[in-house]
């Protein structure tokens, strides 16, 4: 892998999943480029492409077993347990919670009779796709938390892993909204980010979040205002300013994009010539002189 | 509770009607902003200052000390999130990454990781200008587990509340812990859905996390008029599941506009497309789900008991 960018943006719709499939299309007619959708709670890249999710591994994390006969009732492993998932009961023997154990081990670590051993339980699956049908192949890699399951770092990183793995060039990865431990964990490691926000006084506010995040990990980041017209820029400028951010692209509101978001295909491939095309190619170009 | 799975699909719009609504109805509601990640309920009412703030310090980090640090690699290999790396020939910690879990600390063979606490986040709580209580949470960037500090903010506003209150909860995007925490004791879902295949995938998801719950749930379509098709497709799987069908919404550019004014669609433009949908979506959830309840609830909770089960590995 020789440069890794991430589209995020902090808010929820403002355009992060369109961004990335449409870039990572036009990325990938100069050079050979994996998708990775770490939005593992509402992964939608593979609709927006359409494609059936293949090639499924699930994502195993430990989960404690404990063996009653050793156990001293110490209660050491539900002190150490970060998530509430260790219950000492009535009878001071320790009980799991099975849905908040994050699996971290901590657990298995501080036993000092060693009573607890390793279990594994499945909390969600990566998928790899090849997606030839647009004008440029590329890979995508997806990550999907199972439904009911809390804890989605582990599945956005072994998502990442498996994208990491694959990527010989270059690796664009789509991010969930928010700011939390399972955005930071999909971005990590990236050479540059993409904040997309729309010009609302919402947008704003968490793009400045999402900002902070790159600013805390040492990550340059551009800022894709979509929705350009939808509302006066000025929330969004002074955010730029306090985080010395720049816009590098402006995408109208466009019902050739709606349209083609609905149909499933990516607006760079079924309308060649809309202006949004343009847009993003010129963007995708941007990327690959400074990548 | 109104919740989505994708985010941007009109939730906060949905749950700041709705909360207004009940309010001038006369009803004793308390709003509650459980999207930590992203909060944005204080913007559209406008909280220009809160009445109480606490910082919650409940979150750990890891950090290695080097004077007594080998270079072995054990902590490396025991952290399940991948938080250290080998930099320049060092062990680093990545603090973003890190959860604070103390498996490193506890795996090191030379006792050379300590954890300190940092902030997780805050929480906060004030009277909007339309009267009705605000609890709104913030989770700081990279931060992990942000379903803490929503059960926090649920437990702060319960406190202050009687069984009239009425919780009106704006839930994160997705399906993780922040919404199944908002979930979590909850006696009504709202899902919201916009007519694309991409937030119907994302509707279902969340939908099945509510079915967990045993939730009776009510759908509204926002934009419906984007594709007229596709809204129905999604209404024909709500009936199938039992759900209330609550109402649709059209597309209005008076909402990004009120958005820009910071106000509820319905008091910056009231008598447009949309605030006229949102207020009769509104009454309907009160004469339905308020008023109603018990009745609500047996037409419309899950046909199904489908609880979660942890899928466990055989060995």
């Amino acid at each position: 892998m020789k440069a890794k960018i991430s589209v995020s943006g902090g808010k929820g719709g403002t355009g992060k999943s369109t961004v990335a499939v449409n870039l990572a299309l036009v990325i990938a007619a100069e050079r050979d480029t994996v998708l990775a959708d770490l939005d593992a709670e509402a992964p939608n890249d593979y609709i927006l492409l359409d494609v059936q999710l293949s090639e499924e591994k699930p994502v195993e994390i430990m989960v404690p077993r404990i063996k009653y006969g050793d156990c001293i009732k110490c209660s050491a492993c539900a002190k150490v347990c970060d998530t509430g998932a260790l219950i000492i009961g009535r009878d001071g023997y320790p009980f799991l919670l099975p849905r908040l154990c994050s699996g971290c081990r901590a657990c298995y670590y501080v036993c000092p009779t060693d009573a607890i051993e390793e279990a594994k339980r499945i909390i969600g699956y990566t998928y790899v796709n090849r997606v030839e049908s647009w004008n440029s192949p590329i890979t995508l890699v997806t990550g999907v938390l199972r439904e009911g399951e809390e804890h989605t770092p582990p599945v956005v990183i072994a998502a990442r892993e498996r994208a990491e793995k694959i990527a010989r060039d270059v690796l664009l990865v789509d991010t969930a909204a928010g700011t939390g431990s399972h955005v930071a964990a999909a971005i990590s490691g990236s050479n540059l980010l993409i904040g997309v926000t729309e010009p609302t006084p919402l947008g704003s506010h968490d793009l400045e979040l999402i900002l902070s995040l790159g600013e805390q990990m040492g990550i340059e980041t551009w800022v894709v205002i979509n929705r350009s017209n939808i509302g006066p820029e000025k929330y969004v400028e002074r955010v730029l300013k306090n985080h010395k951010a720049k816009v590098v692209a402006r995408i109208p509101y466009s019902h050739e994009l709606i349209s083609t978001y609905i149909e499933r295909k990516p607006i760079v491939a079924a309308i060649p010539n809309s202006p949004v095309t343009g847009i993003i190619k010129d963007l995708g170009k941007r990327i690959l002189e400074v990548i | 509770m109104v919740a989505s799975g994708k985010g941007g699909v009109g939730k906060s719009t949905v749950s700041s009607t709705l909360g207004l609504y009940l309010h001038r109805k006369g009803y004793n509601i308390i709003m509650i902003d459980a999207d930590a990640d992203a909060p944005n309920l204080h913007l559209i009412f406008n909280v220009e200052s809160w009445e109480g703030e606490e910082e919650l310090l409940d979150s750990w980090v890891a950090s290695i000390d080097y004077a007594r640090c080998t270079d072995c690699g054990v902590c490396a290999k025991a952290c399940a999130y991948k938080a250290i790396s080998l930099v320049d020939g060092k062990y680093v910690i990545d603090p973003i990454v890190c959860e604070g879990c103390l498996t490193c600390a506890l795996a090191c063979p030379e006792r050379a990781i300590r954890r300190h606490k940092t902030r997780m986040g805050y929480i906060r709580w004030g009277r909007t200008r339309y009267g009705f209580p605000l609890y709104s949470s913030e989770l700081s960037v990279g931060r992990p587990n942000s379903g803490k500090l929503v059960t926090e903010i649920k437990n702060r506003a319960k406190e202050k509340s009687d069984k009239n209150h009425i919780f009106v909860t704006d839930s994160a995007a997705g399906i993780g812990c922040q919404v199944i925490s908002s979930f979590a004791g909850g006696d009504a879902a709202i899902l919201v859905a916009e007519p694309t295949p991409s937030s119907f995938s994302d509707l279902k998801r969340v939908h099945t996390v509510a079915k967990q719950f045993m939730l009776p749930a009510g759908l509204v379509i926002n934009k419906y008029d984007l594709n007229e098709d596709y809204a129905q497709i999604i209404e024909d799987y709500a009936l199938k599941e039992g759900m209330d069908i609550l109402g649709r919404i059209p597309y209005d550019e008076s909402v990004p506009k009120s958005m820009s004014m910071l106000q509820p669609v319905t008091v910056a433009f009231p008598s447009s497309p949309a605030s006229k949908a949102l207020l009769e979506i509104a009454s309907r959830i009160e004469e339905r789900v308020v008023r109603n309840y018990q009745e609500w609830r047996r037409k419309h909770k899950p046909r199904k008991i489908t609880p979660y089960y942890p899928l466990m590995v055989k060995d």
